[in-house]
């Protein structure tokens, strides 16, 4: 197994640019992490879960899905070269996982495939996370995964296109394998924790045991400025619009928020949704009871993203942890 | 605060925003998140405009320009120069302020020029110069974390300003401060308050009086810091005598318990703070109310500390810096004062030129009443709409009309451009370099994200070419920074800034030379005037109350989904989806005895004319009050707004006017 240097994955990478678009975490100006192009700025690769959803490159907040020229239909052009995206956590590898199978079983969303197909992913884990955290090392779900030993990353390949990526790196030291299984075995304690957390949440939401009033207190908290379902690797809600550009009509979509009234409004101005209580129930009840008996599985991956984005602390995590201690001792 | 996403295009697709801004910390309100929307829209103004035959039709920069230069110098020529009248605007840059300021006064020799923050805190500026010797906000909004308790008062802060109220939210919820909300309204913060105070709108004076009393008579007055930092206390006691809470509780409408209750829950705090917005500012009392809040706060020693102070919320991205540069009648940059000479032979020598005006210009609302009168000739305008942000449209209609010579610098189309000879399309804030300075007196950088829509031009840019064909050459820069570094060599409170020191996160002023690191907290050790001045105010009641034709009071505001005058969320598509329609609030009681059915259309009426909007029977609305949200075009609440002013700061009283109501149907 390869272990490299920052500047050498930086070199690996430019290596797949004649192949491949590629995007990692970059330093924006204040400090704040991003997905961007390689020379938009300094790598930065250690820091845990990048604050933009990496899964927004395959569902962006705002995309073309197709354009009217006089009569006319067009798709939009497909992409030059396949997306390379750095930056995956092991959560955010299982949000994607997710969405491929929502985007993708019953009917195929082409827009999302436009991009995902033939996407290569990159995760970043181990001993690179937020404050001196390791993070979870993945399953395997992804092609390429950069496992931060504390002084490098030791390369690991995953699928079959990972493997003929990695197979060509020039440079880095060999490192042997027991490294990984050391760092594998270290991952935070919490997230177990936090799992049962959830898992004790749902339960209690599905067998109906949180009341109207809760909800009611939870909505005083909420602003509804929509962060938790905009940063979620698994909300997959959109909504459409047509602009006029120049010479054609476009037809966009983009990222919209079960937090906001005209989500649901219907033309009567009547919402069956009803008020903030149940919207807010909503958002939780969807992720912890409404998808476990969908699609077999809760889904909030653990990425921490709602709760840091959260203004008045009512992110997933928060809500469930105040759920299981005021209903969870009956 | 937030990072524009750029497509491939060059188009933009969203924002992300900043994890590590000391105030954004990841988050973002909702029209945050959809910043960028409005930004590619197609009714974006792309080329020059000038009217002929009635119709607006596409020129050349240079004829735009020209006619421009040519049509404003033969008006002064006729008239003089105070013909003339410049719009500056709070949502573009420091510089951009600066130079629109410096054009006004370096070429076209006027003190003519304001901007919106006459609408909304010229009588913050005005009450807290007055009793503190600086109009901003004391203290930073990371303060909100550490106050034991937190009076908002003429605030829906949660809607308004966002991250700001989510911290006052916080402090609530999770550290157990004290929150009083004084608000007629039922706003989310009211939802959680431990008291919800329900004043009748215009009765703030006696609210603070009534509180004043309490503490002053039951001794818990901060006496120490009465006595070492204030002067002019005992004027303030006597006035204050003649407030006991029976007295001003029934002025406000509520018990006197009430007045009680918040008056010792605020004194008892070790670290009480004053949050308002512009449910104090905008009324024809509206710098009595500031001081009376500037009062309350020094009467229990509550400024110049973490957690304390007067803390006026700021609404527009740089309605601040607007001010801080000069965009204002009476003030050079940093608040130095046109009447002054010594101020004005600095700026001479600074900017080459003799004889600036000494007298103090007309304001955005006395201009708009000087063009009605004719008295105004022609009025330059960038980035305002006062079409639907003055009160009293018909009134705004016929100045406009009166005016032999309006230029509009927008990025859209509006009703004000209805009424231009010249519009000149100006890039958005995405489109440009420079600074804007937040309501924590923050400046901080905006960053050029992409090329400019059509052939529009940077605000700035337009302006430094106006001064150019009037003949003046000390307004050409090779960069936005230099004239960052002129403003800072003119203003002491901004001595230090450059775009270097304020990359990251900016500096909050006063800043007065290149090694200060800023000021998050002002006041203390000594008031910027020195002692603070206790400013006694008496109450008066508003203008126009309700009376039996007119039975309702209509106060004006905004929404949480969209901005002002609604030129950009009106366009931006969850915003506007959000908030469709133009509407007014009513109780339930109210809406009840008129028959009046929820989102029904209803005529909402005052003296000055009617408009339809949809019922939104709601417990927020109090009753005997209308609420209606300024943004909306096709009904908007300015049309039914008196033009009644504050006699010094001369902000209009948008919050209370008598109104009628009916059905549509």
């Amino acid at each position: 197994m390869k272990r490299l240097t920052e500047v050498e994955i930086q070199s690996f990478l430019e290596s797949l640019e004649s192949r491949y678009d590629v995007w990692i975490p970059v330093r924006l100006q204040d400090g704040t992490r991003s997905l961007g192009r390689l020379g938009d700025g300094p790598l930065a690769l250690a820091g845990g879960a990048l604050p933009h959803k990496p899964t927004g490159m395959f569902f962006p907040q705002m995309d073309v899905i197709l354009s009217l020229r006089g009569k006319a239909i067009q798709a939009p052009a497909p992409l030059e070269k396949p997306l390379l995206v750095v930056g995956f956590t092991a959560e955010d590898l299982d949000c994607l996982a997710f969405i491929d199978r929502f985007y993708g079983e019953n009917f195929r969303d082409t827009a999302y495939f436009s991009k995902r197909e033939n996407a290569v992913t990159v995760a970043v884990t181990g001993r690179c996370g937020k404050d001196g955290r390791t993070l979870k090392v993945s399953s395997g779900n992804c092609d390429v995964e950069f496992v931060c030993d504390g002084q490098g990353y030791l390369l690991v390949a995953h699928s079959d296109i990972g493997k003929a990526l990695v197979g060509g790196t020039l440079g880095g030291r060999e490192t042997p394998g027991e490294q990984l299984d050391a760092i594998r075995s270290e991952v935070d304690a919490d997230s177990g924790e936090d799992h049962a957390l959830l898992e004790r949440a749902s339960k209690l939401l599905l067998a109906d045991k949180v009341p109207d009033a809760f909800w009611e207190q939870i909505a005083n908290r909420c602003i509804a400025c929509t962060s938790c379902n905009l940063v979620c690797p698994t909300c997959t809600c959109f909504d459409v619009f047509d602009r006029k550009d120049d010479d054609r009509d476009e037809r966009w979509r983009m990222w919209d928020s079960c937090q906001l009234d005209g989500f649901m409004r219907e033309a009567s101005g009547h919402n069956p949704m009803g008020k903030e209580a149940t919207r807010t129930r909503r958002r939780i009840h969807h992720k912890l009871g409404a998808d476990p008996r969908r699609w077999g599985q809760i889904t909030c991956m653990l990425c921490g993203r709602c709760d840091d984005a959260c203004p008045t602390g009512i992110g997933i995590k928060s809500v469930s942890r105040e759920i299981v201690a005021k209903y969870g001792s009956s | 605060m937030f990072f524009l996403v750029v497509g491939d295009d060059g188009r933009l697709v969203g924002v992300e925003p900043s994890s590590e801004h000391v105030v954004a910390q990841g988050r973002l309100c909702v029209k945050g998140w959809n910043a960028h929307h409005f930004v590619n829209h197609p009714d974006r103004l792309t080329r020059p405009l000038i009217r002929r035959n009635g119709t607006l039709e596409p020129v050349s920069w240079d004829e735009a320009l020209d006619l421009v230069v040519s049509r404003l110098g033969a008006i002064q020529a006729a008239h003089g120069p105070d013909s003339v009248a410049f719009f500056s605007s709070a949502k573009t840059t420091n510089e951009e302020n600066y130079l629109m300021m410096k054009l006004a006064r370096a070429v076209f020799k006027t003190n003519n020029v304001d901007h919106c923050a006459r609408l909304c805190h010229s009588s913050t500026v005005l009450g807290l110069a007055a009793t503190f010797g600086s109009g901003a906000m004391t203290n930073s909004i990371s303060c909100m974390e550490q106050a034991d308790c937190i009076l908002v008062i003429g605030s829906n802060t949660t809607e308004q300003h966002p991250l700001i109220g989510t911290r006052i939210l916080q402090s609530k919820t999770k550290r157990g401060a004290k929150l009083i909300v004084a608000d007629n309204r039922r706003i989310r913060l009211a939802c959680i308050a431990d008291l919800h105070i329900r004043c009748k709108n215009g009765t703030d004076v006696a609210f603070l009086n009534g509180l004043m009393h309490v503490i002053i008579s039951e001794g818990l007055e901060d006496k120490e810091f009465v006595q070492n930092r204030t002067e002019n206390y005992d004027p303030l006691k006597k006035v204050i005598a003649d407030y006991p809470p029976e007295k001003a509780a029934q002025i406000c409408g509520i018990t006197p318990d009430e007045i009680v209750q918040a008056a010792r829950m605020f004194a008892g705090a070790d670290k009480a703070m004053i949050v308002y917005s512009m449910g104090i500012t905008q009324h024809t009392h509206g710098v009595d109310n500031v001081k009376s809040c500037a009062n309350l706060a020094m009467l229990t020693g509550n400024i110049g500390r973490p957690g304390t102070g007067v803390n006026p919320l700021r609404g527009q991205n740089n309605v601040q810096g607007a001010c801080d540069v000069g965009a204002l009648p009476n003030v050079f940059t940093g608040y130095q004062s046109v009447a002054d000479p010594a101020v004005r032979t600095r700026f001479e020598k600074a900017w080459g030129v003799q004889n600036l005006p000494d007298k103090v210009g007309l304001t955005v609302t006395t201009a708009i009443d000087a063009a009605a009168e004719g008295r105004l000739k022609a009025l330059y305008i960038m980035g305002e709409n006062p079409m639907m942000s003055d009160p009293d449209q018909n009134h705004v209609r016929k100045a406009l009309e009166h005016l032999d010579f309006l230029v509009v610098q927008d990025i859209f189309p509006t009703p004000t451009t209805e009424f231009a000879h010249v519009v000149l399309p100006a890039v958005s804030y995405a489109e440009k370099d420079g600074t804007f300075t937040s309501t924590e007196r923050r400046v901080q950088r905006v960053r050029k994200a992409i090329e400019p829509v059509g052939q529009s031009r940077a605000d700035w840019e337009i302006l430094c070419d106006i001064a150019k064909r009037a003949g003046y050459d000390h307004m050409q820069y090779g960069s936005v920074a230099e004239i960052l570094d002129e403003i800072a060599g003119v203003t002491p409170i901004y001595g230090g800034m450059s775009f270097d020191r304020i990359d990251q996160v900016g500096l909050q002023w006063p800043c007065p030379d290149k090694q200060h690191p800023g000021t998050p907290i002002l006041h203390t050790s000594q008031f910027t005037r020195g002692l603070g001045a206790f400013s006694p105010v008496e109450y008066r009641p508003s203008q126009e109350l309700p009376d039996d034709e007119y039975p309702f009071v209509l106060s004006t505001g905004r929404c949480y989904f969209h901005f002002h005058t609604g030129t950009m969320t009106r366009r931006s598509q969850l915003l506007h989806r959000e908030e469709r329609f133009p509407y007014v609030e009513i109780s339930p009681k109210d809406a009840r005895s008129l028959k009046i059915p929820d989102r029904s259309w209803v005529y909402v009426s005052t003296r000055r004319g009617e408009v339809k909007a949809m019922a939104r029977v709601t417990e927020v609305a109090h009753d005997g009050v209308l609420f209606m949200p300024f943004h909306f075009e096709e009904g908007p609440a300015n049309r039914l707004t008196i033009n009644a002013l504050d006699p010094v700061a001369k902000i209009p009283e948008y919050k209370v006017c008598a109104a009628k109501i009916r059905s549509a149907r």
